[in-house]
């Protein structure tokens, strides 16, 4: 437990000062000359950044776009990369083995390397200028990655539990639907997190895909701002303050959410 | 089970949707331009314009925050097969679309178009938009380097203000005469001085690039490349590049009249100049939409000094390009006379960022504006026949990356002259090698 403590002592050391510095730097006066060191408090305090940041940078429609865009990919991206993880429980050995080196073959491609191919598929579908685009990796779980964690966790449930099953002529559906997203909720909090914060700062698709200024994501709109010049960074750490918070109570959320499952597993083992 | 059903259906539905939505009329065309958020206001004002004067042709505006942005956007659509119709590109970076015919020549459609003609626009910015003896884009403004000063400074110090025929030594003097403590006592910013903590206000701003360092060589009557046609290297080690290179170094070594890095990061030198802690800045066109909202002093312009013996300028010009893969090309070659022709030079340099390419345009009061900061925006006219421009290559954006490092290790570092005309060769080399020209 003292363990424990030591590294979220750690953690937030790392992790605050940078996030502390930018809500600092969002409350300075825009247009001022920009202090020569860190200031915790702006003197004078001013949220003129805020309204420039949301007007300049047209962060209520780019805010508007993400959170579709997260709305829909997220629980998408986490059934499909639950489904294909419970799939390859299910699968002979041999096929499972050849999905995961696939998928980790997959993990090591980079994203800028399939951004031509890519392009020229979705022009094919008439789908540029539109948001499909930033979706449409959720049909393939977002990442590579989340499949092979769905597969370690399901895998982790004992397998009497999945011939138990059989036994009750479960079909394979029912059984990863009944019984095995309950028992993996923390990972699915721990999953749909991380899908959240891979959707919300994808910058390279919706630069590449998106021509109308009003399908503007906010990654984009913050793009936008970091033009301006330094006297006017506090707009630009504004808009990157209200862009942090939804990633911020994700993680909350999920935290909670996956904690109390924990907490309630360890009642049951004693 | 039901609801996986029905949030896949909702995807593919607003998939289809879009699909729909995307079936391009021919009537609308797509500009890809960049520029932070006030000067993207600008583009938008012409856009809406046109849309109004040429009775519902409609242009969709895409638009990228900075060169990188666009050129990732246009490299990727160019290679996917559906790029923009026309984006708006420097001519120090269009090479290199140029190169691999990704642009489509006007040459024709000039010829028969009753709304522009080529002589209406400034030859020197014309040229830099052929290749291969074809006219590829058509420039909108024809920018040179100017000296912007803060003349309510000037005259708080007493010092005389830049004019017309002055030199490189004035230059030096003026900005060491100008270079003060918090006090206003002159003081020099150089290292064995304790370099910039004494100082409040630093009498010039200037970028350590090839292209503010190049009007100094040409203006010694001097090249930095072996050949101007087909360069292969840089050529610095050679007079006059060498001394022109030694005297630019000089301002922060020896005199220390410029900022040193570390103050460049905390507030560059636009934001310095607008704060009123900069007394000159080397810069373009480009600054002066910013300069428009100083309201705390007195702004104007003067002319670059003589380096050598002849004026010597370095042209800044974007142009709009038609790309060879649009499928709009009529209604594309019908907004570029519009934005190139008298009206929409207008709108674009009432936002005081361009000076505008079209010769009758820059010289009416659209421009000349006595009422708008610079009073004296003729400086930039008179800078347009001594204007000369970086060689045609199309690695030309790569070697201007290489450089950038090692002059500001020069300026700011103060690394070996000897070692940086070194290194500024050979890395630049095989850069050059890999470039094609016209």
């Amino acid at each position: 437990m003292r363990l424990r403590t030591v590294g979220a002592v750690a953690v937030v050391a790392v992790f605050l000062p940078p996030l502390l510095m930018l809500v600092a730097g969002s409350l300075r006066e825009p247009g001022l000359p920009p202090p020569p060191g860190p200031r915790l408090v702006p003197d004078p305090l001013s949220t003129e950044g805020y309204t420039r940041a949301v007007d300049l940078g047209g962060l209520v429609r780019a805010g508007l776009n993400s959170a579709v865009v997260a709305a829909i990919a997220v629980p998408v991206s986490v059934l499909v990369a639950s489904l294909a993880g419970f799939a390859m429980t299910q699968l002979p050995r041999r096929v499972t083995t050849a999905v995961t080196v696939a998928s980790l073959a997959a993990l090591a491609a980079p994203a800028t390397a399939l951004l031509v191919p890519r392009f020229a598929l979705f022009r094919a579908l008439g789908l540029t200028d539109t948001l499909a685009p930033l979706v449409a990796p959720a049909l393939l779980a977002t990442s590579p990655l989340y499949p092979l964690v769905f597969y370690l966790a399901f895998r982790a449930l004992p397998a009497d539990l999945y011939d138990a099953c059989r036994l009750e002529d479960l079909s394979p559906l029912r059984t990863w639907w009944r019984v095995g997203m309950p028992l993996v909720r923390p990972v699915t909090a721990a999953v749909a997190a991380l899908t959240f914060v891979l959707t919300w700062s994808n910058f390279l698709d919706p630069l590449v895909y998106v021509y109308d200024r009003e399908l503007f994501t906010l990654p984009l709109a913050l793009r936008s701002l970091s033009t301006l010049d330094p006297t006017n960074f506090p707009v630009f750490l504004a808009g990157a303050v209200l862009t942090t918070i939804p990633p911020l109570v994700v993680f909350a959320l999920a935290q909670r959410h996956a904690l109390r499952h924990l907490r309630l597993h360890e009642y049951r083992e004693t | 089970m039901r609801k996986l059903t029905a949030i896949l259906a909702t995807v593919l539905l607003a998939a289809g949707c879009g699909g729909a939505e995307t079936a391009a009329t021919p009537q609308t065309i797509r500009l890809l331009v960049f520029g932070a958020p006030e000067e993207l206001r600008a583009y938008r004002t012409l856009v809406d314009a046109y849309a109004k004067a040429s009775s519902g042709a409609q242009v969709q505006l895409v638009e990228a925050s900075d060169r990188e942005d666009l050129i990732t956007r246009l490299a990727t659509s160019i290679a996917g097969g559906s790029p923009p119709d026309v984006f708006l590109m420097n001519y120090r970076f269009y090479g290199q679309f140029a190169a691999k015919n990704a642009v489509e020549p006007l040459d024709d459609r000039l010829a028969k178009s009753t709304v522009v003609k080529l002589a209406d626009l400034y030859p020197q910015a014309t040229e830099a938009f052929q290749w291969q003896g074809r006219q590829l884009c058509l420039p909108q403004n024809v920018s040179s380097l100017a000296v912007y000063y803060n003349q309510t400074l000037f005259q708080k110090f007493g010092v005389a203000e830049p004019k017309n025929g002055w030199t490189w030594n004035d230059l030096v003097t003026t900005a060491t005469a100008m270079t003060r403590n918090a006090s206003g006592a002159i003081v020099r910013g150089t290292e064995s001085e304790g370099g910039g903590a004494r100082v409040a206000v630093y009498g010039l701003g200037v970028e350590p690039t090839l292209i503010r360092i190049a009007p100094l060589v040409w203006s010694a009557g001097g090249q930095f490349v072996d050949d101007e046609r087909k360069p292969t290297r840089l050529t610095f080690e050679a007079s006059p590049a060498k001394d022109a290179l030694r005297d630019f170094v000089a301002l922060r070594l020896a005199y220390g009249v410029v900022p040193t890095d570390e103050e460049i990061e905390a507030e560059n030198d636009e934001a310095r100049f607008s704060n009123g802690r900069l007394a000159m800045l080397l810069s373009s066109r480009r600054v002066t939409t910013t300069f428009r909202t100083v309201t705390d002093f007195e702004w104007d312009v003067a002319p670059m000094p003589m380096y050598g013996k002849q004026q010597a300028g370095i042209l800044h010009s974007d142009a709009y390009c038609v790309t060879s893969g649009s499928k709009a090309k009529d209604a594309a070659w019908r907004f570029l006379e519009y934005a190139i022709g008298a009206e929409g030079q207008r709108i674009v340099a009432a936002t005081g960022r361009t000076v505008p390419s079209n010769v009758e345009v820059s010289r009416s009061p659209a421009f000349l504006d006595p009422a708008q900061p610079p009073r004296n925006a003729q400086v930039f006219l008179d800078a347009v026949p001594t204007i000369r421009r970086v060689p045609t290559i199309s690695t030309w954006p790569e070697i201007e990356d290489a450089t950038g490092g090692i002059l500001e290790n020069a300026l700011y570092r103060g690394d070996k002259l000897d070692d940086v005309i070194r290194q500024l060769d050979e890395q630049t080399r095989p850069i050059f090698a890999r470039g094609a020209t016209p």
